[in-house]
């Protein structure tokens, strides 16, 4: 007895809050990366405050003096010098060092966060920890402590920040707690109003980073959570892609697999393999087999195009691209066809690079060489060329056939999908109708511009402009750079009537 | 548009019934290879059986990827190559009899044999390094003859 279990709760836990467990509201390490190179940088801008500030030490050391800062013992400079020596020390741990268990970004950030805040605690110590508005500096710690770090690691992070506030204070004040128990006993007036200052900068300072690090960590958390249904929602859409194209190969397999049953059994008798057949059944097969090989052609080409609407979607790795390469394989293809109806195809290529994706390219110029084959006249030519212009770096293909061409009022829908003019269809009776989509959904994910000129009875020309085009030979010795941004002219249709 | 991964073609007016002119019998006069075929559609497997028994091959047809392991056995006799239906049963069930042959069988010859042409290549992205031959469907008995000569002498070399 067979038995089968079904479960269909994929949704389980996708929504669930993250909490205030260390593991799971952590940044991933390249995020931590991310992070402590800008911390990094951040940093080197405030050394150079620290250098502008002793400068101005240096010109208006009274201005300071009557302010409450004190300067002479020179701790801007051993601060200016620690944060320094650091800085290059966390670049060369993070950028020069291999990662291990001792060497991560998160171990990394807590050497910074720590540091600086002993730092900021000898700036407070100077500069006045109730005098001047020095203490809030602290605030940034935390805030920045909440968003690298899980809730957890963050309170500790504040903690410390009241620890190290407290201990500057104590060092100003050494007798601020010593003399704590007497003023418990005795009378609340006998307060010296410093030390109730003192306290009360304490106790105000000390809500405050709580209730910063509460607010900036709850904030944290959501924006956590966020980010991680958006990665849900990501990779959902991913599966449901590849459940797409299953689908889509399936059914396209299920179409065209009894045709290929039909034609197989076909090029049985062709081959003369039940016997010699009739040339009057020859000739009906012939035609049986045209018509389901433009029914099969057409099935692929529905998988195809949908296949490339679905890379468009998906930013796919674009690769250098040896245009010439292309064409002239596209063409050794299409010469078996051509040669059937004695048309001549005549290339003239120069050899030039584009970034592309490569099959796509290969799909758009055997399309667009095999429509001018299929609406040529036969014993006619077709004429392809490929031409770089080095002025403004761009290329151009041209196909140009003498065939029955498009009608005025027709061109500006040849690349809608299924189109067909009843012209062209008793000229090629295999067409499936969508060759041309797949050029402009070719088009589009390659940034390439389609100019089409035409004329009745005349023939076509369909040029492609590829931009950012290089010289094939020169590629070798040149050092890749990103391509300048231009604009998408997408697709163009131009009479030439 | 029809991308074809077959070799170019001869005049077929070369064939005639029966022993074929370029079989392997005629031109080597040895023992007749033995080719297996696994495809679930009857009608595929009665176009190829005939086709290569007029031209002197040994044809073993299966209906499943698993009749087919089954008759493997672990035996050191294999066929010299096998034509392989990708979707047979499910996509999957082709794709991890493959698989499974492979690493079993690493000696065996194998072709690929499927409606979809090309398009089912990205489904061998990933689980295989090694060059796979695919051949869209129909068949057509001067490229699938050469395609087979083909292989059978590349492996012999």
């Amino acid at each position: 007895m067979g038995v089968a279990e079904f479960s269909w709760d994929a949704s389980r836990n996708r929504y669930t809050f993250p909490g205030m467990g260390l593991g799971g509201s952590k940044l991933s390490d390249q995020v931590l990366t991310g992070n402590a190179h800008w911390f990094i940088v951040f940093r080197w801008a405030v050394i150079g405050v620290l250098l502008l500030f002793q400068i101005f030490a240096l010109i208006a050391s009274d201005t300071l003096t009557e302010i409450g800062i004190t300067h002479q013992q020179g701790w801007p400079v051993a601060i200016t010098a620690l944060l320094c020596i650091a800085n290059i020390l966390y670049i060369y741990a993070l950028d020069f060092r291999p990662q291990t268990r001792y060497n991560s970004p998160s171990i990394n950030i807590w050497a910074q966060i720590i540091v600086d805040l002993l730092c900021l605690s000898v700036v407070v110590h100077f500069v006045g920890s109730i005098a001047t508005p020095a203490p809030f500096f602290y605030v940034l710690h935390i805030a920045l402590s909440c968003i690298f770090f899980s809730t957890v690691e963050s309170l500790i992070v504040t903690g410390m920040v009241c620890v190290m506030y407290a201990i500057v204070l104590l060092i100003e004040n050494p007798l601020l707690f010593l003399n704590h128990q007497s003023i418990l006993i005795s009378d609340a007036a006998a307060l010296h109003p410093l030390k109730i200052d003192i306290l009360l900068w304490m106790f105000t300072l000390d809500v405050l980073f709580f209730v910063v690090w509460y607010v900036v960590s709850r904030l944290s958390i959501v924006v956590r959570a966020n980010e991680r249904h958006l990665l849900d929602a990501y990779e959902q859409i991913s599966r449901a892609q590849v459940e797409k194209d299953r689908y889509a190969v399936l059914m396209t397999h299920q179409l065209k697999a009894p045709l290929d049953a039909i034609r197989s059994k076909i090029n049985l008798i062709k081959g003369n393999y039940c016997g010699e057949a009739p040339p009057e059944i020859r000739d009906v097969l012939l035609k049986i087999d045209h018509r389901a090989s433009g029914m099969a052609m057409l099935i692929l080409d529905v998988l195809k195009l949908e296949r490339l609407k679905a890379a468009a979607r998906d930013p796919g790795s674009l690769e250098q691209v040896n245009v010439e390469l292309i064409i002239r394989k596209c063409i050794e293809k299409l010469k078996p066809i051509a040669k059937s109806r004695h048309i001549i195809i005549k290339p003239s290529i120069e050899g030039f690079i584009v970034d592309g994706i490569p099959s796509q390219f290969e799909i758009l110029f055997e399309n667009i060489i095999s429509n001018a084959i299929a609406y040529s006249y036969d014993g006619a030519s077709v004429e392809v060329s490929a031409l770089f212009d080095i002025r403004d770096s761009s290329a151009t293909v041209s196909v140009i056939d003498h065939g029955i061409g498009i009608a005025d009022k027709d061109l500006p829908h040849i690349f809608d999908e299924y189109f067909y003019t009843p012209r062209a269809a008793l000229h090629n009776r295999t067409s499936s109708g969508i060759g041309l989509s797949i050029v402009k959904t070719v088009a589009e994910n390659n940034k390439l511009h389609i100019k089409v000129s035409s004329e009745q009875n005349v023939g076509t020309i369909f040029s492609v402009t590829l931009q950012n085009a290089k010289k094939a030979a020169a590629l070798e010795n040149e050092v890749r750079h990103p391509a300048s941004p231009v604009s998408n002219p997408g697709i163009g249709i131009e009479f030439h009537a | 548009m029809h991308t074809s991964v077959i070799p170019a073609q001869r005049p077929e007016s070369t064939q005639t019934r029966g022993q074929m002119p370029n079989s392997v019998l005629e031109k080597e006069g040895c023992t007749t290879r033995r080719i297996a075929h696994i495809d679930d559609d009857p009608d595929i497997r009665d176009t190829v059986k005939r086709i290569l028994d007029a031209n002197g091959y040994g044809v073993d047809s299966y209906q499943t990827m698993n009749d087919f392991i089954v008759s493997l056995g672990n035996s050191q006799d294999l066929p010299d190559l096998a034509i392989l239906d990708v979707m047979v049963e499910t996509m999957d069930i082709g794709l991890e009899t493959y698989m499974e042959i492979r690493k079993r069988f690493p000696g065996l010859h194998m072709i690929f044999m499927t409606s979809l042409g090309e398009e089912i290549r990205p489904y061998f992205t990933g689980i295989s390094d090694e060059w796979i031959l695919i051949v869209e469907k129909p068949v057509e008995p001067v490229s699938l003859l050469s395609i087979i000569r083909n292989r059978l002498d590349a492996a012999e070399a």
